[in-house]
């Protein structure tokens, strides 16, 4: 079962749970005018139900191109298992060092660069909110979809898996928006806070974006995006004031 | 091949790609660059001989499975491998931990314990050690640390007490040139340049454009306080064995840098 999130893409949905919160670690499925197109190829941990869904969801076809926005094992686990290492699946990835990253056969995609990939335009954004130095987020042309790998992530309480942010009674909840990069991107501990919000304004001025769909979080649609970017600020704040130097 | 940086600490080196061309630097030419060389960022992993037991410190990458398996054949021969200490799932850093631990069962994986996340590197059988946790290798203690400066949550550091040696793993990574590679950093030709260090940080760090400098800068203070080592050895530099935290305050140097330039760019 996929989430439809904008006309052609599809949220293929997985959580991961600790200590009761659930976080996603999901992957994406586009349908461009010249084949599919998977975003990210999800974990080893849920290997069999990403590609019995993805299997499902393309009629026994498999994916025709798979786009990374990492090496992270929890977004790069499952390249081979869905058709990644053939001739039959294009594979691209932002590394500059495929070898060292684990993807030998991977073409690039330039940071800050566009590409056409089964007929749809992506464009490569360097993130202000990753945890590898080789992410890009990726923009989807089409439909305005803003890929944005760790970033734009949150924690969900169990049962609200499949929830888009306009499913949570007022949006995706603050506190769990903060809880999940307090957890997962450390570094926010040193930023000044402006900084990150102007590179996002700066994104979110230079593309036309109509949905966030993060790896680690539900998706967020509509209105939604100006709350959850409010959200995402106060949550950066808390996190750089939380840390003091001992 | 590896090089002994002292008796039982063994540093192992992988080049990675030439980045001269992809970071324009016969164009740009920096100071500590010379025309005709290639420029690298390494990736090291070390081995701690303590006379009872060995230790590995991360894996170096998928690229170059063949040659950490023979360095470890080469180090410990008929003795094996102890422990693997698995600083963080990053690729470059962890990509060779099953291949290790095939080659190796006899080993003992050693894993961060901060981080929620572990099942998703399959970390999660693993020893998982924090703040002052201790191996006793025989003449050999390593310590564990909270990763101070890191990218993926679940990292740890560690410090080999006897020889006073900091293994601040991304942190203070430089760029090197061709002729420089398994050269200690005393060994260079004339005066080092934090160049070296913000060509790094400003491209593989890249949230150092977003810091509070003062805050880091302070942090920094703490962590000279903390360790004063007497050797850094980098995950992505060369081995710093004399004057150590002469080069860590070099670092805030590189928080102000980067500060005013902004992110140098991608690793590319």
């Amino acid at each position: 079962m996929t989430v439809q999130v904008t006309p052609s893409v599809e949220w293929i949905n997985q959580c991961y749970e600790h200590e009761g919160d659930h976080e996603h670690v999901s992957l994406y499925l586009l349908r461009a005018p010249e084949g599919t197109v998977l975003v990210d190829s999800g974990s080893f941990y849920h290997r069999e139900e990403i590609t019995a869904a993805v299997d499902e969801a393309t009629d026994g076809d498999g994916p025709d191109a798979i786009v990374l926005s990492h090496s992270d094992y929890p977004h790069a686990a499952n390249v081979s298992p869905l058709g990644g290492d053939t001739e039959d699946v294009e594979l691209v990835a932002s590394s500059a060092s495929p070898a060292q990253q684990g993807l030998p056969d991977a073409r690039k995609c330039d940071i800050g660069g566009s590409l056409t990939i089964e007929g749809r335009e992506f464009s490569f954004i360097d993130p202000p909110l990753a945890d590898r130095s080789h992410t890009t987020w990726i923009y989807d042309h089409g439909d305005g979809v803003l890929f944005t790998a760790d970033g734009f992530g949150n924690y969900h309480d169990p049962g609200r898996c499949d929830y888009l942010s306009d499913d949570f009674p007022e949006s995706t909840p603050t506190d769990r928006i903060y809880e999940y990069h307090r957890d997962n991107l450390v570094w926010l501990r040193y930023v000044a806070p402006e900084k990150v919000d102007r590179t996002l304004d700066d994104i979110f001025a230079s593309y036309d974006v109509n949905a966030v769909a993060p790896i680690h979080g539900n998706p967020i649609v509509g209105d939604d995006l100006d709350t959850y970017r409010e959200r995402l600020r106060e949550s950066i704040e808390r996190i750089a004031s939380e840390h003091s130097v001992a | 091949m590896p090089r002994e940086i002292e008796p039982g600490i063994h540093w192992i080196y992988e080049a990675g790609p030439d980045r001269t061309e992809s970071w324009d630097l016969a164009d740009r030419d920096p100071e500590w660059y010379e025309e005709g060389q290639e420029a690298y960022v390494p990736q090291c992993a070390y081995l701690v001989d303590g006379g009872d037991e060995t230790l590995l410190f991360d894996t170096l990458s998928p690229a170059s499975t063949d040659e950490i398996l023979a360095a470890i054949d080469e180090l410990v021969g008929d003795r094996g491998l102890d422990y693997l200490v698995v600083s963080h799932p990053d690729v470059p850093h962890a990509g060779n931990a099953l291949a290790i631990l095939d080659e190796h069962p006899e080993t003992t994986l050693v894993a961060p314990g901060y981080g929620n996340d572990h099942e998703l590197y399959r970390l999660d059988d693993g020893v998982h050690v924090t703040e002052g946790d201790e191996i006793a290798l025989g003449n050999r203690i390593v310590e564990f640390h909270e990763a101070t400066f890191l990218d993926a949550p679940v990292s740890v550091w560690m410090t080999e007490r006897e020889t006073g040696t900091l293994f601040p793993v991304d942190w203070m990574g430089f760029t090197h040139l061709d002729n420089e590679r398994l050269v200690f950093v005393d060994e260079l030709d004339g005066e080092f340049d934090v160049s070296r260090l913000v060509e790094f940080h400003g491209r593989v760090l890249f949230w150092y454009q977003y810091v509070d400098v003062e805050k880091t800068n302070a942090e920094i203070d703490a962590l000279i306080e903390k360790f004063d080592p007497e050797i850094v050895a980098p995950a992505h530099g060369l081995v710093i064995r004399e004057d150590a935290t002469e080069y860590m305050e070099l670092m805030k140097d590189v928080t102000r840098t980067i500060d005013e330039q902004g992110r140098v760019g991608t690793l590319g």
